[in-house]
């Protein structure tokens, strides 16, 4: 019994006498009848208003009643689930009405362009009826509802129009009273994609309160917002998103589930994948015993800084140090200023921030402004080393004062890495070795980038240029 | 390391939408998830980046999504549901600088209360508070752990400076918490929805798309799953979802205890400010102060038990935390009885030790037990304004 019946038997329609609520319900029933569905491979997904009602009468189906406007967002959810797990079929069919479709429209849009396999049977009342016959973005012109007492002045919302601009691939308007409805909502549920049908009732509560000749005909609604009738014109059969998914990971082997509820292997054994830069510490810092190590390293976006401050932290865990970086840009990530933070430590690192820095490098005057600004300059204790590029016009820091041309020298890209290495020069927190497991790890080209600056910068620390400011 | 988290979790679906502090993990599951067999999505909104994960859970995948305040005033709708449907799902909240837009590259702890109290009638939802990289990961693995037992959705509240700082993890020493997957009904079990023995148990999952027919409702309903108007059966329900919560608190409870038993303070905090306060506590008892530390990690449920194992003969008790008004204090204070509490906050940059030093020292929180003077300053709050910064979006 459960496989072929949809409807209770003894279902008691919960809807006003002769709304067309009730017509869809037993229309989709048929419709169901006619494909021989398996009511388990249904999930009927409910909205909220009178049309969210409908669950109950289905009891053989699944079924999930959401909340306003999310009964797509939901069944898009359901069915994309099948990406990954064993193909079941599984159909989502949303049931919702204008309010839903206009609060919810984003998923709508999402879904047509998605080409997920639902289909959305749009109640198109043209207003509010659950709630007491407010008007919704799909009210026609002049209409009097009990929000719009005048008469509605916005023009409504052509749903298939907006649908097909998505690109969504199966798009029909239906009246409720079509006796073919069955047969058009059966076509939609075969089709294996997005599919929508928008069908157009009169809410016998609200429907054209204060007019009821307006309210009646249906048929001069649709006719006067020139609404076509049947299946409309709509983008050309293309895979789902589910299809095109699954067909990208299955090329590549991965493993899927195999049944509901089930993990692949190895998933705890592997190793995390963003450890990317995993190392073990293969030489020792000098600072092992001393204080954490606080250097802050300014420059222009586009120019390397935050990179040249993680080769520093990589090479600083080869030494067998614990190292934070933290990043600072400004609202484009693009253009301004760059700027890293790194704490260096031979002790796990609790707080991150910088109360004082212990090293200051400024490769641009971008950077510099930001360090000024951003009060690292005025927080500096005296005698902070301050390694800064010659091009860049400086007032009065405190510190001991370290110039030299690393943008001239070096280039704007490799300036960062040359001050590095001079600081290093100037201070030996990460010894020379630890920098070849991070020079290993780096291809060609960059590992001889990277070499060419750290040397530059180490030599303008042989050749000295202190003093204090 | 939350989406590393979430992959160890064995998390197969996760929809995201670009938010900074966010976005490094809708990033990281975009580029991973899909090699271990699961589905990464971009949605067009946050709304429907939690839908979609609600619907993929009712399917019997674990899911997730990751955003930052703005992105959670959104979801806060689809919590509700998937907590009155019963649906688990993992939401990684990194905090920013608010209200609204706020300051998109500031990290702060001002989503507690956005946390816990989301729910119309104050529902406890779990939130647990990572403080590091390697927290992240352990944490994401219980937030999975707890939303599948007691199918609901958790929150993991992180922030900003947690979230983007790169710092080293030790790969070896990480907590590794065995995955708990949730209970499936059984093949030709009867139609019920939201059947429970007692009380605070967890009714069984049946997946859409199952054999066994689901009915799913985040409206007020049977056991049936149907809605209904409120009845004794629905009421029960009702408090089942705040029961089965309560009834595994104690399991849930995560804290760091550093307790002195010689201590008359104690100093609680929690996410990135616990790092500072762990810090602050070691120079004051460098200091010669004796003081015990705890942070707390599983937020809410709040640990009551740990709370008061650490409060036990302590007659001052600081809580410091990112924010303007205290929210966690708050929280905590009638748990607190009959003790001087004070709070440590400060919004715009992350509170220093040295400023939670200042603070307790000045609040003359330190002194010994049996030594107190008989007056006390009202409070401890930091009034220092922060170090200027650029605003973000």
């Amino acid at each position: 019994m459960e496989n072929t019946t949809y409807l209770a038997a003894d279902a008691k329609f919960p809807y006003c006498r002769g709304c067309g609520h009730a017509l869809v319900v037993r229309q989709l029933s048929r419709a169901l009848e006619g494909l021989a569905l398996p009511p388990r491979s249904i999930v009927l997904t409910t909205d909220i208003g009178c049309v969210g009602l409908a669950d109950s009468l289905f009891p053989y189906l699944h079924t999930v009643h959401t909340t306003h406007g999310r009964s797509t967002a939901m069944a898009i959810g359901m069915a994309l689930a099948e990406a990954v797990l064993p193909a079941s079929g599984l159909k989502p069919i949303v049931m919702i009405g204008d309010g839903g479709a206009m609060i919810g429209l984003l998923h709508l849009v999402h879904a047509a362009q998605l080409n997920v396999d639902i289909t959305v049977l749009v109640h198109n009342n043209f207003l509010f009826g659950m709630t007491g016959g407010q008007h919704s973005a799909f009210t026609p012109l002049d209409w009097s509802t009990s929000t719009t007492p005048e008469g509605n002045r916005v023009p409504p919302l052509d749903l298939l129009a907006l649908l097909r601009a998505a690109h969504a691939c199966f798009l029909a308007r239906q009246f409720a009273t079509d006796g073919d409805l069955n047969a058009v909502i059966a076509e939609a549920i075969a089709y294996p994609g997005f599919s929508l049908v928008e069908i157009l009732e009169i809410c016998t509560g609200y429907g054209g309160l204060k007019d009821k000749s307006k309210g009646a005909a249906l048929r001069e609604v649709a006719e006067s917002q020139g609404y076509s009738i049947g299946r409309t014109e709509a983008e050309r059969p293309r895979p789902t998103f589910v299809q095109l998914y699954r067909s990208e990971i299955e090329s590549k082997a991965v493993p899927l589930l195999t049944k509901e509820g089930s993990q692949p292997h190895g998933r705890e054994e592997s190793r995390p994948a963003t450890l990317q830069h995993a190392v073990s510490a293969n030489s020792r810092s000098e600072i092992h015993d001393s204080k954490p190590l606080h250097i802050v390293i300014a420059g222009t976006a586009g120019e390397r800084v935050q990179s040249s401050a993680a080769l520093l932290c990589r090479a600083a865990l080869s030494a067998g140090l614990y190292a934070t970086q933290k990043n600072d840009n400004p609202v484009t990530q693009g253009s301004g200023f760059s700027l890293s933070e790194v704490c260096l430590s031979a002790k796990p690192i609790e707080y991150t921030g910088l109360e004082s820095a212990d090293a200051v490098i400024a490769v641009s005057q971008d950077g510099w402004n930001e360090l000024k600004a951003n009060g690292t300059l005025a927080a500096l204790a005296p005698g902070t080393l301050l390694i800064i590029d010659s091009e860049i016009e400086i007032d009065s820091p405190t510190g001991r004062l370290f110039r030299q041309p690393f943008r001239r020298d070096a280039t704007p890209k490799r300036a960062a890495l040359a001050a590095i290495g001079c600081w290093l020069g100037n201070e030996p927190a990460v010894p020379d070795a630890a920098w070849d497991s991070v020079l290993d790890s780096l291809s060609s080209e960059r590992r001889a980038d990277v070499s060419e600056a750290l040397r530059i910068g180490s030599n303008f620390a042989r050749q000295g240029g202190t003093r204090a400011a | 390391m939350v989406a590393e988290g979430a992959l160890a979790a064995g998390c197969h679906f996760f929809a995201g939408y670009p938010i900074t502090p966010a976005s490094e993990i809708y990033e990281v599951m975009m580029r991973e998830l899909p090699g271990w067999g699961g589905l990464a999505l971009s949605a067009p909104d946050e709304i429907s980046s939690l839908c979609y994960c609600v619907g993929a859970s009712l399917r019997g995948l674990k899911a997730m999504t990751a955003t930052s305040g703005p992105g959670w005033a959104l979801m806060i709708e689809t919590v509700q549901y998937a907590l009155m449907s019963e649906t688990p799902v993992v939401i990684a909240l990194v905090q920013r600088l608010g209200p609204s837009t706020g300051g998109a590259t500031q990290g702060a702890q001002g989503d507690i209360f956005l946390a816990k109290f989301c729910t119309s009638g104050g529902y406890t939802i779990p939130v647990f508070a990572p403080s590091n990289a390697a927290e992240c990961y352990e944490l994401t693995r219980q937030a999975f752990n707890w939303s599948e037992r007691l199918r609901t959705p958790v929150v993991l509240l992180s922030d900003k400076e947690v979230g983007m700082t790169t710092e080293t993890i030790d790969e070896a020493a990480l907590a590794k918490p065995a995955n708990v997957e949730r209970t499936w009904g059984h093949a030709g079990a009867s139609v019920a929805a939201y059947d429970v023995e007692r009380v605070e148990d967890v009714p069984c999952f049946g997946p859409a798309g199952g054999e066994v027919k689901v009915t799913v409702t985040g409206s007020a309903h049977d056991r049936q799953g149907r809605l209904r108007k409120p009845s004794p059966e629905v009421v029960e329900l009702l408090a089942h979802l705040q029961r089965k919560i309560e009834a595994h608190a104690a399991d849930m409870a995560m804290v760091r205890a550093d307790l002195d038993p010689d201590a008359s303070c104690l100093l609680v905090s929690y996410g990135i400010t616990a790092r500072a306060a762990r810090q602050a506590v070691g120079m004051l008892r460098k200091q010669g102060f004796p003081i015990s530390f705890l942070q707390i990690q599983t937020l809410f449920p709040v640990p009551t038990e740990a709370l008061h194992r650490a409060a036990a003969g302590i007659r001052t008790v600081f809580v410091a935390e990112e924010n303007l008004t205290g929210q966690y204090r708050s929280v905590l204070a009638p748990l607190l009885n009959g003790r001087r509490l004070l709070g440590i906050n400060k919004i715009g940059s992350m509170i220093s030790p040295t400023e939670i030093v200042l603070a307790i020292r000045r609040a003359g929180g330190t002194i010994p037990r049996g030594d107190w003077p008989g007056e006390h300053p009202p409070e401890a709050d930091i009034h220092e304004p922060p170090r200027p910064r650029k605003a973000g979006v």
